[in-house]
């Protein structure tokens, strides 16, 4: 074997918060220890708390004030980190160390053009013998390497002008301007989607190639590293649980919490018996939608002008969920999933025509934080349901009423999985996945014919998920409730939802059966969600 | 995370801080007020000609004013006015703001655009300029001056209820109740409301105090609590005339507001800490 | 750049429309009087026919709407008419006495920012230091003492301690500019004390807010030092967030001018003001009370203009 030159070396890392309170309190980093070796990908993964960030600021050397390294050293290219003073520890930030952060939307400045931003990098660090004019060429150039085909008119473009993923490039740009040896990415990609996901890690490993770049890659999904990091370690409690190469780690997890965290990171739905109902298609469908165009409202004074600018997000889109069915719907985003959804739960202006043929359609949302009032008790959540669904239940007294009504909550509830004593408790005094499951006990008490979904899993670990989606086939199949399951998830997709639609755009670009449409996928849209799944997840058998 | 949680954990303290020195300030002075329903040490608005501009002593703690009133006494009796016309005033103006502030966020559109423009445009005249419009117009009266401040306040609540209620709206449990089919002004009284009071809290803590600094100004001028009727404001006015003879006629009455204001402001703030830590 | 001109169209049709329900407000409040104007002004021992005299002469005895729009017309020309009680023209009146008014607000505003952003800056350099707990605990203190009550104390101060600066003077700018400001300090001081308390923790939190910001950390990363992030990213953030609240305190420090005048016995606007209370002379009240509302009115405007030129994010979509 070659010898690896480790560009950082972390010795005997103790890091800690102490307060006048308490000293000695539990330390943050508890005798961190680990190399990164010269032109490799390192994943740093772990769930949060876990002091993966800390590590990496630790690196950097923009631990906050209030924290205190205890023992250890930290050694970058053979020369000691905290031996530094804090002004040549600066000088070496953007220029041998580079780092981007989770939050695009926020990490760049909002008063400030793209191009000023990345020009203060350089100032930062070159003398005054650089020309103003050499340093839009250094920008425009790095624009242009991380993806940009217009940099003069990014340099001109203020954040708030750009999407997601282009924030995220000009801040890759800003990271990588001064070519550092060392870039830490922390959770890069952790609030862009698939799609996006995909291009922007290949664009880091492009860069890492060009300039022989090392990269420090922190993420809490163990699934995001595959086929993109060379070596993983796992960080719990501030301690260094496992550490191999990913193939290793992701094929033969020795550790234990190595093997929880991969578990949760993938929803296994082999094992759960989903048995989702046998749909007859020559029935009538239950809910029929006709050229649904919607759009959101321009500002008041903006409206008479551009006249011939359309500014809908949906185009024209047809659609039928027979009794019985989960119809799947999937789609990147902004391809107006959720502007089709909102238009068929008539909380949108749209134009087109939407049949439903139950008087109550129900609804779940993605967030399972607010999905649930917070200022009420479970009870008086089922009781609006009920109340709101304005059944009329023939001639009784109040109290035998209000025994009656109480009854059929339980019921509900209990089908839920949830037993009489959540009666009483709040949304907070919840999980995410229990929150969820009361939000479908509200629908069902409802008895509608069909429930929309729109993201239920995305917001929940696998277990919830698991155990969401079996609680959803079994109130398929028993309750004949159609679903209208809107979800990024093309795995779960696949196994329960007999038909599927692929939105793109505003428009749905394909329809059919779910095997159908997702083994010879006809249009670019699709192709692209299947191929970012399998680069992010890997391939399911 | 880490810095989270070291946040939380210094911020308690912080927090109880400003509710326990707001609560002693306040104490004072609704002390002084319920002390005041049954006994003073004189009757405040008695006279006494041999007893006039006397400094603090043993039987006049406070001192006496230009008629030989006991300034102790009269500060008692004062406390009435300002705590009885700060919580009327507030209560009205909290009434108005929340039934003109939840529908103009929830329904938006031209709805809120319509409540806005009063809204700002009663919030256009400067301090207390429209409330002695209204004074100057109806007549000095301790009722016109609290439904004047009313209307005065009432935009600042109906910003809190806007705000919040927009921000409450797109949450997904109001978007559930809709798709549930329950009725926008149900939505709004069950749903929504309730949600509000941790932002509705410290901004009537708030409206309190600066109620009673509208209040206490137009007591100055004349326009408010109208004498024999002793209130802070006109006690302030009246002892101008003897800054120098007589500091401690400007001194116990001011200390008194300022504490009854400063009172109020600790608890909003505290509020507002362990609410918005609650929040998180 | 099309958005742009929307925008400001947007807030010229605000503006226009938010005058226009000032002025319905305070015309709606003058004509709501209880009594007869004509009759008071008269007195009870006139006559019939001079009171119908009188009326026709004010326009008393005109529809509601074509007093309204001949009010508004006279307010909009500056021509407002004459003053019941000193017979003489609204307008010269209030002429007359803006000196006092106007100059005390703007050296309480100078006060206020170059009192309260120093030491919001030096404050929020080390949130949690003694010196920044000391600074917020008297904001605390000074925020909860009225202007005039803070007048009272200061001249309780002024003319036992110093007994330097007498209180009631006033020197009009024409006669000694100096003078004229040096008597206007103190009244304009109380004025701007609760003002700069309320200006140092909206600084102070709004600098602190910003410097915790995602970008900063950027900044920070990128290796600047930190007085360079603090001019060039945290100070122009936080002042696009305190320009709303700058012509908040501006329309408060000219309310609390107005009550603040009558301590220190000034002749600005707040006294006439009084004065028109208590001879209940409305044509000069509603003058003054709607002129004061059209400069708060357009500096609100003004506040919403500057905002946008700041901040990138109004201005362009």
């Amino acid at each position: 074997m070659t010898r690896h030159i480790h560009i950082v070396k972390v010795h005997h890392l103790t890091l800690s918060f102490p307060t006048r309170k308490d000293p000695d309190p539990r330390p943050v980093l508890d005798d961190v220890d680990f190399g990164i070796r010269d032109g490799e990908i390192l994943g740093l993964i772990g769930n949060s708390g876990s002091g993966k960030t800390m590590t990496s600021l630790a690196i950097a050397g923009l631990l906050p004030e209030a924290a205190n390294i205890t023992s250890g050293s930290i050694k970058f290219a053979g020369k000691d980190l905290l031996e530094m003073s804090p002004k040549e520890r600066r000088a070496m930030l953007g220029k041998d160390i580079g780092m981007i952060f989770q939050e695009p939307s926020t990490a760049l400045d909002p008063l400030m053009t793209c191009g000023k931003q990345l020009d203060e990098v350089i100032r930062a660090h070159q003398d005054a013998s650089v020309t103003p004019e050499d340093r839009r060429k250094m920008v425009t150039d790095m624009l242009r390497i991380v993806g940009f085909t217009n940099p003069d008119e990014i340099y001109g473009r203020y954040p708030h002008q750009l999407s997601g993923g282009q924030r995220q490039r000009v801040l890759i740009a800003g990271a990588a301007l001064l070519k550092p040896r060392l870039l830490i990415c922390d959770e890069p990609t952790s609030s862009l989607d698939t799609v996006t996901t995909v291009s922007i890690l290949a664009l880091l490993r492009d860069l890492c190639h060009r300039f022989h770049m090392t990269i420090l890659f922190i993420s809490h999904d163990l699934s995001a590293v595959r086929g993109f990091c060379d070596r993983v370690m796992v960080m719990k409690d501030g301690k260094i649980v496992d550490m191999d190469t990913t193939a290793d780690i992701l094929n033969h997890p020795r550790n234990s919490y190595t093997a929880e965290l991969l578990t949760n990171a993938r929803l296994d739905t082999r094992n759960l018996g989903l048995e989702p109902a046998t749909v007859d298609y020559s029935k009538s469908p239950v809910l029929t939608a006709k050229n649904i165009t919607a759009g959101y409202a321009k500002p008041l004074f903006g409206r008479s002008k551009n006249k011939t600018e359309t500014n809908n997000v949906l185009h024209d889109v047809s659609l039928e969920v027979f009794p019985n069915e989960i119809l799947g719907l999937i789609g990147g985003s902004g391809s107006g999933k959720t502007t089709l959804i909102r238009s068929l739960l008539d909380l949108l202006p749209h134009s087109g025509t939407v049949n439903l043929r139950s008087s109550s359609v129900g609804a779940i949302f993605q967030d399972p934080v607010s999905c649930l009032n917070p200022a009420h008790t479970i009870k008086w959540h089922m009781l609006e349901a009920l109340n709101a669904s304005g059944k009329k239940r023939g001639k009784v007294s109040r109290s035998e009423r209000k025994a009656l009504s109480l009854k059929r909550i339980i019921t509900v509830l209990e089908e839920c999985g949830l037993g009489e004593e959540y009666l009483t408790r709040r949304p907070k005094e919840l999980s995410g996945g229990q929150r969820q499951r009361v939000a479908i006990a509200m629908c069902l008490i409802q008895e509608p014919a069909l429930i929309i979904a729109d993201e239920p899993f995305s917001s929940l670990d696998a277990s919830s998920s698991a155990e969401l989606l079996k609680l959803m086939t079994d109130i398929n199949r028993e309750r004949n409730t159609a679903f209208l399951l809107i979800t990024h998830n093309i795995h779960i997709v696949r196994q329960i939802a007999p038909r599927v639609i692929v939105m793109s755009d505003g428009r749905i670009c394909e329809e059919g059966t779910t095997s159908d449409v997702l083994n010879n996928p006809r249009s670019e849209a699709c192709s692209a969600l299947l191929e970012a799944e399998r680069r992010v997840h890997g391939t399911i058998s | 995370m880490a810095r989270a949680k070291k946040n939380s954990a210094e911020k308690t303290p912080e927090a109880s801080v400003f509710y326990i020195v707001g609560l002693v300030l306040l104490g004072i002075v609704v002390a002084a007020f319920i002390v005041s329903l049954f006994w003073t040490p004189f009757e405040p608005d008695a006279t006494d000609a041999a007893s006039k501009l006397m400094a603090p002593c043993a039987s006049h703690p406070f001192g006496t004013d230009n008629f030989g009133r006991d300034v102790l006494s009269r500060i008692m009796s004062a406390s009435k006015y300002t705590i009885f016309i700060s919580i009327a005033g507030v209560a009205i103006a909290l009434a108005l703001g929340t039934i003109a502030g939840i529908p103009a966020g929830y329904f938006g559109g031209f709805t809120d655009r319509g409540i806005m423009l009063i809204g700002n445009s009663i919030m256009c005249f400067p301090g207390i300029l429209l409330a002695l419009v209204a004074v100057a117009v109806f007549g000095a009266s301790v009722g016109n001056v609290i439904w004047a401040l009313g209307l005065v306040f009432a935009p600042t609540f109906a910003r809190v209820c806007r705000v919040g209620t927009m921000e409450i709206k797109e949450l997904d449990y109001i978007t559930h109740a809709r798709v549930m089919g329950v009725r926008p002004l149900r939505i709004m009284t069950f749903h929504i409301f309730p949600n509000l009071v941790p932002q509705l809290l410290p901004a009537t803590v708030i409206g309190l105090a600066n109620m009673t600094l509208f209040e206490s100004g137009m007591s100055y001028l004349g326009l408010g609590v109208q004498p024999p009727d002793a209130s802070f404001g006109k006690m302030l006015a009246d002892a101008q005339a003897y800054v120098r003879v007589a500091p401690w006629l400007i001194i116990f009455p001011a200390l008194m507001l300022v504490f009854y204001i400063l009172g109020l402001y600790f608890i909003s703030e505290g509020l507002r800490i362990s609410l918005s830590k609650g929040g998180k | 750049m099309q958005s742009k001109a929307s925008y400001l169209i947007g807030k010229t049709v605000e503006l226009i429309l938010t005058l226009l329900v000032v002025s319905l407000l305070v015309f709606a409040a003058f004509s709501v009087i209880p009594g007869d104007t004509a009759r008071v002004m008269l007195g009870p021992d006139a006559t019939e026919s001079q009171v119908e005299l009188l009326r026709a002469e004010l326009g008393l005895d005109k529809p509601l709407a074509a007093r309204y729009l001949s009010w508004l017309l006279g307010l909009l020309t500056f021509n407002p008419g004459k003053s019941y009680a000193y017979n003489v023209s609204v307008s010269g009146l209030i002429a007359q006495r803006l000196p006092v008014t106007i100059g005390m607000s703007i050296i309480a505003m100078i006060m206020v920012i170059l009192i309260s952003y120093p030491l919001a800056v030096l404050s929020s350099r080390k949130p949690g230091r003694l010196g920044d707990q000391i600074c917020s605990v008297i904001g605390h203190v000074l925020f909860a003492i009225p202007p005039y009550v803070a007048s009272l104390l200061l001249i309780l101060l002024t003319s036992s301690v110093f007994s330097l600066l007498t209180v009631g003077n006033y020197v009009s700018p024409s006669e000694d500019f100096f003078e004229y400001i040096g008597c206007l300090l103190l009244p304009s001081f109380a004025v701007a004390l609760p003002k700069i308390a309320m200006s140092f923790k909206f600084l102070r939190s709004s600098i602190i807010e910003q410097k915790s910001a995602d970008y900063v950390r950027t900044a920070k990363s990128h290796g600047m030092s930190d007085l360079k992030i603090l001019i060039r990213h945290v100070l122009p953030n936080s002042n696009v967030s305190s320009i709303t609240i700058i012509s908040i305190i501006l329309s408060d420090i000219l309310g609390g001018s107005l009550i603040v005048e009558q301590v220190f016995n000034l002749p600005g606007l707040g006294r006439l003001l009084l004065s028109a209370i208590s001879r209940r002379d409305f044509p000069l009240l509603s003058g003054i009370v709607f002129y004061l509302a059209l400069v708060t009115v357009l500096l609100y405007f003004i506040s919403d203009i500057a905002a946008s030129f700041a901040d990138p994010r109004i201005r362009l979509k």
